[in-house]
């Protein structure tokens, strides 16, 4: 369980990036954490990290408290945690296989359990042919799905996704997410940060929706519409970018669902049985 | 630590990844270290050729030119009488001059021996029987009468310890300036190493690899290149030592002792360890001061390019 406690963040150069945000993420949840630029997404993202420590108010994961954690203890604090960036993070000389594991050998697992592990992960993500390829030869999706394989490979119990679609073309976004969701019914609490409101519509999950530090609406679709058009409606007013361009991703809901789906990049092909913890014996 | 191997690979990635910044500083620190066996090589000579003619219990006792028979026997019997004096030889100063002509080639010797003149004193040569007595009996011998010049090693040993302290001094000042040097290549070495591998920086500690284990590849960077520069150096040292040891010994012969040769080899255990501890010292010091400098800096969510 993840709580925030009356929390601000106010950076050194006079930012005040969150002002007295107060909520409650439970166990196995998901929830899209949505907002433009500007809005805190990104301070809210890195006091989870324990990355940045809030100026008041204080944050819990699963009663450790972030503001209070011991400098040496925060290595194993994120090892708990799977974190996805928008640009994938995957080192360019390491094949896909060596990619996965490098999060696995620096915390010093051992290489047998690496290889039974990195081939597991990679097939959940349906990566299981490209184990051998280097990431620039990879799509977009493709690179993400191994970014995500990468955040799988430590057992992580809280993934948090940034932007995880901000690099790829609509049809993967909407599979990445699906694949996030997934993920979430094995039992991962899931935080995606996105700023694509019209993606988070096409799944019926938690929104919470951040503009200027605080939180402005939290919750259901409902909700979240009025939310939308408040911050749609203002920014018409103010004349500022908020929401971007709509991508109509129901078109790729329904695709996955019909079962004659032939879209132009390959779908993604996972397993049935989708057992993060597994793998390992 | 049960990762050591992949950590040393990793550490040898490391001098492959900035290959340029790894031979600067390896060069350098080469440097440093091939000054320093050098001047403590040129010390332990000096030492050994100052302790060396020290020991030598014999003085020099020049009869004055002018002095008369008497006084010339006198002298002699007064030398002998002197406390500590083991033996007194008496050197003529024609099988003096002989023996020097012998050594000239022979167009100049015919030409001194036709000038008919003998410019050396007659002299005597004084054995001490124990040296804790030596400057007592020098000076007792200046007190006597019929005496040009008293001539012992110690003077010359003293100007030597003059050259002595110099050498130390000035190659002390310049070891310090060039560790100083070292220590700065190297942890700027390591701090280009650490921005080009920030991509797998910033993804170790989003996964929650402690700092230690993201210190130890370049820590490991550190001592290979300290291990390398000392080995250098060691070897460096000893070709010029022993390509160098026959004109410093001709030199040092020339002051008249015998042969005095310094093995290098009973000094290189020394050597090799001193050199590839301040290589490793001097290394490991230059980048922890940057890893720890960049790991309190650096966050993980950002990575500006």
């Amino acid at each position: 369980m993840i709580q925030f406690t009356n929390v601000s963040k106010k950076y050194d150069n006079g930012t005040h990036a969150l002002k007295d945000i107060n909520l409650t993420i439970d166990k196995g949840e998901f929830v899209f954490v949505v907002g433009s630029s500007g809005a805190g997404k990104s301070t809210f993202l890195k006091l989870m990290m324990r990355e940045e420590v809030p100026s008041s108010g204080s944050i819990t994961v699963d009663d450790i408290d972030l503001t209070k954690i011991k400098k040496r203890d925060i290595p194993k604090f994120r090892r708990r945690l799977g974190i996805v960036f928008q640009d994938f993070r995957l080192i360019p000389n390491m094949t896909v296989f060596d990619n996965v594991a490098f999060a696995m050998r620096v915390i010093g697992t051992k290489e047998k359990k690496i290889r039974r592990r990195v081939p597991y992960v990679l097939s959940l993500m349906g990566l299981n042919e490209k184990a051998r390829n280097y990431p620039q030869e990879l799509s977009g999706g493709e690179q993400q799905r191994v970014a995500l394989a990468r955040a799988l490979a430590n057992n992580a119990e809280i993934i948090i996704a940034d932007e995880p679609t901000g690099n790829v073309d609509p049809q993967m976004s909407y599979e990445i997410v699906d694949l996030l969701m997934r993920l979430n019914e094995a039992g991962t609490t899931v935080i995606m940060v996105t700023h694509e409101h019209s993606l988070v519509r096409c799944f019926d999950k938690r929104v919470i929706i951040l503009d200027k530090g605080t939180v402005v609406s939290d919750g259901g679709a409902l909700i979240r519409e009025a939310a939308t058009s408040h911050i749609n409606a203002v920014s018409e007013i103010s004349n500022e970018y908020v929401v971007p361009p709509e991508e109509d991703y129901s078109a790729y809901a329904q695709d996955r669902q019909s079962p004659d789906y032939q879209g132009d990049s390959e779908p993604v092909e996972v397993q049935e049985d989708f057992n993060v913890t597994g793998g390992e014996d | 630590m049960g990762n050591l191997g992949y950590l040393t690979k990793e550490g040898f990635r490391n001098l492959k990844v900035n290959k340029l910044m790894s031979v600067a500083s390896i060069t350098v620190l080469f440097s440093c270290l091939m000054l320093i066996g050098i001047a403590f090589m040129l010390l332990v000579n000096i030492e050994a050729f100052i302790s060396g003619i020290e020991s030598e219990n014999v003085i020099m006792v020049y009869v004055d030119m002018e002095a008369s028979d008497y006084e010339h026997i006198k002298l002699g019997n007064d030398l002998r009488s002197l406390e500590n004096v083991a033996f007194v030889e008496e050197i003529d100063k024609e099988t003096a001059y002989q023996e020097i002509l012998s050594d000239l080639d022979e167009g100049l010797k015919e030409y001194l021996s036709g000038l008919n003149e003998n410019p050396l004193p007659d002299a005597y040569r004084v054995t001490i029987s124990n040296m804790e007595g030596f400057e007592e009996v020098v000076n007792q011998i200046k007190q006597l009468s019929g005496i040009e010049r008293v001539y012992e090693n110690s003077t010359l040993a003293r100007q030597l310890e003059g050259i002595r302290n110099s050498v130390t001094y000035i190659s002390l000042g310049m070891i310090a300036l060039l560790l100083v040097v070292s220590l700065f290549i190297i942890s700027n070495t390591i701090k280009v190493t650490m921005f080009s591998r920030r991509l797998e920086i910033s993804i170790m500690k989003s996964v929650g690899a402690t700092n230690s284990f993201i210190r130890w590849p370049f820590m490991i960077e550190g001592i290979i290149i300290g291990l390398i520069a000392g080995l250098l150096a060691f070897a460096a040292v000893w070709g010029i030592y022993e390509f160098g040891l026959s004109s410093f010994t001709a030199v040092l012969s020339s002051f008249g002792t015998g042969e005095k040769q310094i093995n290098f080899l009973d000094y290189a255990p020394y050597l090799v360890a001193a050199f590839v501890g301040i290589g490793i010292f001097t290394a490991v010091f230059g980048s922890a001061t940057s890893i720890r400098k960049y790991l309190k800096e650096r966050k993980f969510v950002e990575l500006e390019d």
